[in-house]
């Protein structure tokens, strides 16, 4: 399912930003292009932050961009893109971020089973190895089809 | 059964992700606990207890007066950090 959602074309790495806003606004421009959000989304994604604090760094290095869907969110995906340097999104305990993960969820229910299989892999020590040392989209895509099997055949015995 | 809502601004990403690790956390202490999640907007209808959501979330909610026992989280991946701060909230509305 995750495998679905988070495509190549939608991963880029080493990006440099100069701030917080311009990181988001690169994490979403491959999503725009791709037609899963409009403009509007990735610019609702700032508009937020700025009124309500970075309140989508969840974890250490880690933000999920995502504004409600009413902004503009037309197609279930995910991008990921990995800032090198990392930037600061004055979210004191988990800046500095090295990974946005952009997220658009044009429903509230129907991707829980990929949010599942994404927290799975957050929850990996592996992931953010790949992520810092892979040097194409191909080997993140690979790391999560592996991972994402090996768990579905663990399930199911 | 303890009524429990995950919320967060979006009520799509955050908040869905703290659900899955609450639920781990549940499963794994079996606590008696039901978990609803919304966004912040579905807060004046919960009728339950405590409210679970990331930190800077909490902190609005707690300025703002909400009449809740309100569990910031920091770290959304950390189970540890999930399980001590919503066992505290249970003890402190009474149960365990």
């Amino acid at each position: 399912m995750i495998e679905k959602i988070i495509t190549e074309p939608l991963i880029q790495l080493k990006v440099k930003a100069t701030d917080w806003r311009d990181a988001i606004q690169k994490a979403g421009s491959v999503l725009v292009e791709d037609g899963d959000v409009t403009p509007n989304y990735v610019d609702e994604i700032i508009r937020s932050a700025e009124k309500f604090g970075p309140y989508f760094v969840i974890a250490p290095h880690v933000a999920l961009a995502h504004a409600p869907r009413q902004a503009g969110a037309n197609t279930l995906a995910m991008g990921i893109t990995t800032l090198d340097p990392p930037i600061d999104f004055h979210n004191e305990a988990n800046d500095p971020v090295r990974y946005v993960f952009t997220l658009s969820a044009p429903d509230a229910d129907s991707h829980l089973k990929a949010m599942q299989e994404f927290v799975r892999l957050l929850s990996m020590d592996g992931f953010y190895d790949v992520l810092d040392r892979a040097t194409s989209g191909q080997e993140i895509m690979a790391y999560i089809e592996s991972t994402v099997s090996t768990n579905r055949s663990d399930c199911n015995g | 059964m303890v009524k429990v809502l995950v919320a967060c601004r979006a009520g799509v990403g955050s908040s869905l992700m703290l659900k899955i690790k609450l639920n781990e956390v549940i499963a794994e202490h079996k606590w008696n606990m039901e978990v609803i999640h919304s966004s912040l907007d579905e807060l004046s209808s919960f009728d339950g207890p405590i409210v679970v959501t990331l930190s800077d979330v909490a902190d609005e909610l707690k300025e703002e007066g909400v009449k809740k026992e309100i569990v910031g989280i920091r770290n959304l991946l950390d189970k540890k950090e999930i399980y001590t701060k919503v066992a505290k909230a249970l003890q402190d509305i009474g149960v365990n």
